[in-house]
């Protein structure tokens, strides 16, 4: 189980970079810093898929990058079961898949290569490497181009390496940013199965996503952050009860617009 | 840290632009370079020495030797004009109409023994650089000026060997206690670190935008630091990748010079190459490539700082080329008059490396100076290095 509490990050602004006239309205503006993470907090329990949406530039990507330990938070805690990621980065790193929103392969080696690379800083021996490897391509079917360079990829199976990439360790938690975006509705769907089989076997997912379809299937519980502040955290059923109809993107409109706000646990 | 380093190095190695700088780059330089220096120095020379220069000769009756000289010289041929005035003859030099003109006197009389002094013009072309006009008359003039003292000198009863010990009553023989190496390595050991820095500087820079610049534009970079594997390793993977590049240029350039030099100098037979590799042992060469190591850190340190400061590979370029200007500036010091390896000069970065490379050239290196430049070339070199760790470290830098 992960649990992140009262997360903040800001940035500092460039020098001599002007402010617009929406940016000066923007709370999250203060001085010469730009607060991308304000308030966010929520957990996600084993076996369970999480859904973190939001519009753009609301914070999921900076909520994940410290997720990741990728950034350090300026406050706030993740506790990854009994570790603390911020005292033990390098522990939360073993424990942790993560997908960035790009998919940020080696172009010049093989899907095997770019998947053995991370095998290998994750400290696996070559014969567990690739046992494990052979497992995620017939998986995420990814036999037919594994030695193919990444710079002659398809979209999809650039997506493919990059989630092999991401669980080649057998992380204890699993972070996918946008790991749908810009794929055809075959590749889609594979990434989708893989999710679904991570929660079967009771790993716990968190993933950001702009596609509601994709929350309705596959999530447990819905976090929505917007402005850098958790907004909205709870069930999905919980979610879509925000909306008469039990449609996502209403719910999703009035918790935006402050209409609705729940950090309740009703699962 | 090595997992970084076999993965940078397999990347790159699959790299066409890194195999140019890295390997062809340096394996071809030397051939295009002495074969251009060999090839231009000969045809220049031999087009020179054939060329016909025109010439007029004004009052050539009041030295009709020296007339003569010159119209039986190979390399002159006379034309005639009707002019007289300097002024009118210059401007005919100068309108192409002959390339020479020489004004004698009209009182000149070869004939008569003087004590004045006579004043003749030459009017031609100063400006090349091959000065052969001038070169051809100074002979001339000083084999007929012998002529006409020995004459003088006869008719006053001096003869044989007293004439030259009238003319010239000291004569100095000069004995060199330099050996041609050092003659050598003080003409061209200067421009050899001017050949060798720069490309090591090119072996570095390519590879240092690639895996700093170019892996966060390709968006690798932040999978990478979620890896448990701390920055430390990361960084110091990346700059002994870019180092070893650096360096293999390094090896590859001290080869290709050392045998193209030896094939081109003995094979081919320029004789100014021939000569400068058979002062160079393989010692000497051995020695250059370890001045270049610690010289070669620093590149790799500097890079790579600048490298991940980027937000792209182009920034980085942006930020590297005008390095690449700067690299020639301590080089050219080197190559000034009068600056030569002391201890003041062996703490200035890369121009001690140069003169360094010039006094092993020239074989009159000071042990003592030479372990100083090593050191404080490898204590720079950690310095930048933890410079580079640091960067590494900040936020600021990474997600900028």
């Amino acid at each position: 189980m992960i649990e992140i509490r009262q997360l903040a990050k800001a940035f500092a602004l460039e020098k001599g970079q002007k402010l617009s006239e929406a940016e000066l309205q923007d709370v999250r503006y203060t001085g010469r810093s730009f607060c991308s993470v304000r308030d966010v907090s929520f957990s996600c329990a084993r076996g369970e898929v999480l859904g973190l949406l939001g519009p753009n530039g609301a914070g999921k990507t900076t909520t994940l990058r410290m997720l990741s330990t990728a950034l350090k938070p300026d406050a706030g805690s993740i506790l990854l079961g009994n570790a603390d990621v911020l005292q033990d980065p390098l522990l939360a790193r073993r424990k942790i898949g993560f997908l960035s929103s790009s998919t940020g392969l080696y172009g010049r080696l093989t899907a095997f290569e770019n998947v053995a690379y991370f095998a290998r800083l994750h400290g696996m021996s070559e014969v567990a490497l690739r046992e494990r490897i052979d497992e995620l391509f017939t998986m995420l079917d990814m036999h037919s181009f594994a030695s193919r360079r990444a710079e002659l990829m398809s979209s999809g199976m650039k997506q493919k390496t990059a989630i092999a990439r991401a669980v080649v360790h057998s992380p204890a938690l699993v972070v996918l940013d946008e790991p749908t975006t810009g794929l055809d509705i075959m590749t889609t769907q594979t990434v989708l199965d893989f999710i679904r089989g991570l929660k079967a076997a009771g790993t716990p997912v968190i993933f950001s996503t702009h596609h509601l379809d994709e929350v309705s299937s596959l999530c447990d519980r819905v976090v929505v952050i917007n402005q850098g502040i958790s907004a909205f955290d709870d069930s999905l059923s919980a979610f879509a009860s925000l909306s008469s109809k039990g449609d996502l993107r209403e719910a999703f409109m009035a918790v935006i617009k402050g209409e609705a706000v729940s950090c309740g646990k009703s699962m | 840290m090595w997992q970084v380093y076999v993965k940078e190095l397999l990347e790159l190695s699959r790299d066409r632009k890194t195999l140019m700088f890295v390997i062809l780059l340096p394996v071809l330089i030397f051939p295009v370079i002495f074969g251009l220096m060999g090839l231009v120095a000969a045809n220049v020379t031999a087009n020179k020495q054939a060329e016909e220069h025109r010439y007029v000769i004004i009052h050539a009756e009041r030295a009709p030797a020296f007339a003569e000289k010159l119209f039986y010289h190979k390399n002159f041929k006379q034309v005639s004009t009707e002019l007289t005035d300097p002024e009118a003859l210059r401007q005919a030099v100068r309108d192409g109409k002959f390339d020479l003109a020489v004004l004698i006197p009209a009182d000149f009389d070869a004939s008569m023994p003087t004590l004045v002094q006579s004043q003749w013009t030459v009017i031609y072309n100063t400006a090349p650089m091959l000065d052969l006009i001038g070169n051809y008359l100074k002979d001339l003039v000083k084999d007929y000026s012998r002529q006409l003292q020995q004459a003088r000198l006869e008719a006053v009863g001096i003869t044989g060997s007293q004439v030259d010990a009238v003319l010239e009553p000291v004569k100095m023989n000069k004995i060199s206690s330099a050996e041609n190496r050092e003659d050598l390595g003080e003409k061209l050991g200067g421009w050899i670190a001017y050949l060798l820095v720069p490309l090591c500087f090119m072996g570095c820079s390519y590879p240092a935008i690639d895996i700093g610049a170019g892996e966060k534009e390709r968006g690798t970079l932040e999978t990478l630091l979620i890896c448990p594997i701390s920055r430390t390793s990361l960084v110091l993977g990346k700059f002994i990748t870019v180092l070893t590049t650096g360096l293999a240029t390094a090896l590859i350039t001290v080869l290709s010079f050392g045998g193209w030099g030896y094939l081109i100098g003995s094979l081919a037979g320029v004789d100014v190459i021939a000569k400068a590799m058979s002062a160079l042992g393989f010692t000497d060469l051995l020695l250059i490539l370890a001045m270049l190591i610690p010289l070669t850190m620093i590149f790799a340190s500097v890079l790579l700082s600048l490298s991940i400061y980027a937000r792209s590979f182009k920034e980085a370029q942006n930020y590297i080329g005008p390095m690449s200007i700067l690299v020639f500036v301590p080089l050219a010091l080197a190559l000034l008059p009068g600056v030569e390896l002391t201890w003041k000069t062996a703490l200035i970065p890369m121009t001690n490396i140069s003169l360094c490379i010039k006094e092993l050239v020239k074989g009159t290196i000071d042990m003592g100076i030479l372990s100083l430049v090593i050191a404080s070339t490898v204590v720079l070199a950690g310095v930048l290095i933890a410079v580079c760790v640091h960067w590494f470290q900040r936020e600021k830098v990474l997600f900028r």
